[in-house]
């Protein structure tokens, strides 16, 4: 960096602003309920089993989109047809919609009245009120994340590897698995935390499906309501715990090996 | 050029006069600005009849609503001190446990309500259910029936309370067990609206919800007798037989809740923003002929005049407001 003029200074201090503006507030929330009140907190096992819970259902989400999003990142990457941004916008969708309506749209589908409820009521699968219905949630609104992430790494690798492989006789499903994958891997790794982010911290939409099983989030939300704001408190800071770690393991594997530029 | 002869200080003065004499008494006197009120989820789609009707009434006011639990609207109140003028109950006791005497001064009871167990049409054995068998019907294994959680929710521990009440009434010891049994507690929701949804989409067969929101909603209901139903404040005494316990003041910590009759109460915040606009607010609201006239439309029986509890109370009652208030323990 040569001579720092004024574009630099003010760059400078939009960061600072932007960073207090995140860190701020969560420096407030962590540090408002004493030691003892955190410890205290974390013998309560409604705590402990809606943390786990909150976990559970965010890594079962992202393995769900890595299974199934994965080859329709592959091909939305990789193949231009009609229609194709029609289904790119499909996929943003649960992105834009309020997370409460997410709720009541998965709910209006698993109840007896409509035809796809009646026959999971039929096979005994219940979304109201079940983990199933929670997973079936965090997909939802985790999904586009996860796709749209392996995406734009997938379409970050030159088509050329794969012709070369391809040329060579090795069928589609062999080149990418070979090839593609293990250069994708890393936006896949990202994909995946990115969805299981958006998954951890989903509020509005599980609450309408499922209360109980109590996720972390939904636990804070009655603690608050049934206790008041001391009480929610420290869950909070547990739930933030707990998911700063998880997250910061993953980054560090996305990122081990990769020299910044 | 003659206009340069004319003297600006009559006109100058006019102005001044008009705005001083006129106009800024009658800015000051008309209520403007923001109304924030706290309201339970039960009272919703009368408080937006409401809303419309006040607001028609005075232009310049916005009344600006955010429904929830009844508890939980007096925990933005105290605990997230998120600036409020007015908060109403679906019990007044709320007011009594969370807002008096740091946060507010008055607790206007102003209508009442009842039990009943909401179903439609697709409801399992919906053909079937009436007054005299429900209790059977919501012991039937594959019914799917549920109340709002009695931690957050009056509704939801009245609800317990009904079930207690009807153990007595129709003299079948154990049945209340009978029936808790058969509703897992996936079937416990925060605020009984919600269990509406619930019932539309076929998620849930039977909710037990206020009288309102079942006329409100078109639902189909049971109505239960009076000696059940937490209707009707003659059976106060009958009705304090069912208790429920609920959570404390802190996590593992529980209270008795005893049973009584369903009625609501609105107050008035201490440090109101907009005391003027929200006392213009509460006087349309407690007029048999406003606010209150309303709530008889929509199956929310209102007490006219609304009622407080002591002389004492009555004295702090805003002038503009005594004419719709009498003292009635």
């Amino acid at each position: 960096m040569g001579k720092r003029g004024p574009f630099y200074w003010v760059s400078v201090s939009c960061g600072i602003m932007v960073l207090a503006f995140i860190v701020l507030p969560l420096y407030e929330l962590l540090t408002a309920p004493s030691s003892a009140m955190l410890r205290e907190t974390l013998k309560d096992r409604n705590v402990i089993h809606s943390i786990w819970l909150s976990i559970y259902t965010s890594l079962s989400a992202a393995s769900i989109s890595f299974a199934i999003g994965t080859p329709l990142a592959y091909v939305l990457a990789r193949s231009s047809f009609r229609g194709k941004h029609f289904i790119e916008s499909i996929i943003d969708l649960p992105i834009v919609i309020p997370h409460p309506v997410v709720g009541i749209a998965i709910l209006s589908v698993a109840g007896r009245n409509h035809w796809l409820g009646h026959i999971m009521s039929e096979l005994g699968i219940r979304i109201m009120g079940s983990t199933t219905g929670i997973i079936t949630v965090l997909v939802f609104v985790g999904m586009p994340f996860y796709i749209n992430s392996v995406k734009s790494g997938i379409e970050g690798i030159s088509p050329r590897m794969e012709n070369v492989a391809r040329s060579l006789g090795a069928p589609m499903w062999s080149t990418f698995v070979r090839i593609t994958f293990p250069l994708a891997w890393r936006s896949v790794l990202v994909g995946f935390i990115m969805c299981c982010a958006r998954a951890i911290s989903e509020f509005g939409a599980v609450v309408v499906v499922a209360y109980h099983p109590m996720t972390a989030p939904v636990l804070i939300y009655e603690r608050f309501e049934g206790y008041g704001l001391k009480y929610s408190q420290p869950v909070a800071v547990w739930l933030v715990i707990v998911c700063l770690s998880l997250f910061l393991v993953l980054r560090i594997l996305a990122l081990s090996g990769k020299k910044a530029p | 050029m003659e206009r340069s002869h004319l003297n600006p200080a009559p006109t100058i003065f006019t102005i001044l006069f008009f705005l001083v004499f006129v106009a800024v008494p009658l800015a000051l006197a008309e209520p403007k600005g923001t109304v924030v009120m706290f309201h339970a989820g039960s009272l919703s789609m009368p408080f937006e009849t409401m809303e419309k009707e006040f607001e028609a009434m005075y232009p310049g006011v916005d009344l600006q609503r955010e429904a929830s639990g009844s508890q939980a609207a007096a925990r933005k109140v105290t605990d997230l001190h998120k600036p409020c003028d007015i908060v109403a109950s679906a019990d007044f006791k709320v007011i009594d446990k969370l807002l008096i005497p740091q946060f507010a001064d008055l607790n206007i009871r102003f209508a009442t309500n009842q039990l009943v167990l909401c179903y439609t049409d697709k409801s399992r054995m919906a053909d079937k259910v009436s007054a005299d068998n429900w209790y059977e019907i919501l012991s039937t294994d594959g019914v799917v029936w549920g109340h709002s959680d009695p931690n957050l929710d009056p509704c939801g521990y009245r609800a317990l309370m009904v079930l207690q009440l009807a153990e007595k009434y129709y003299g079948k010891p154990g049945l209340y067990d009978q029936m808790i049994a058969n509703r897992p507690q996936e079937n416990v929701r925060p605020k009984s609206v919600e269990l509406v949804t619930l019932l539309q989409t076929g998620n849930m067969d039977y909710a037990w919800e206020y009288l309102s929101v079942a006329v409100q909603h078109g639902l189909k209901y049971v109505v239960l007798p009076e000696e059940i139903n937490l209707g009707n404040y003659k059976h106060d005494e009958y009705y304090s037989q069912a208790v429920v316990k609920v959570t404390g003041k802190q996590p593992g910590e529980f209270m008795d809740m005893k049973g009584d009759s369903v009625t609501y109460g609105v107050t008035l915040i201490k440090d109101a923003p907009n005391k003027e606009a929200a006392t213009a607010f509460l006087k349309y609201m407690l007029d048999p002929n406003g606010g209150l006239k309303v709530l008889q439309e929509q199956g929310q029986p209102p007490f006219i005049p609304c009622r407080i509890p002591t002389e004492e109370m009555r004295s702090l009652v805003p002038p503009e407001l005594k004419e719709f208030v009498e003292v009635k323990n």
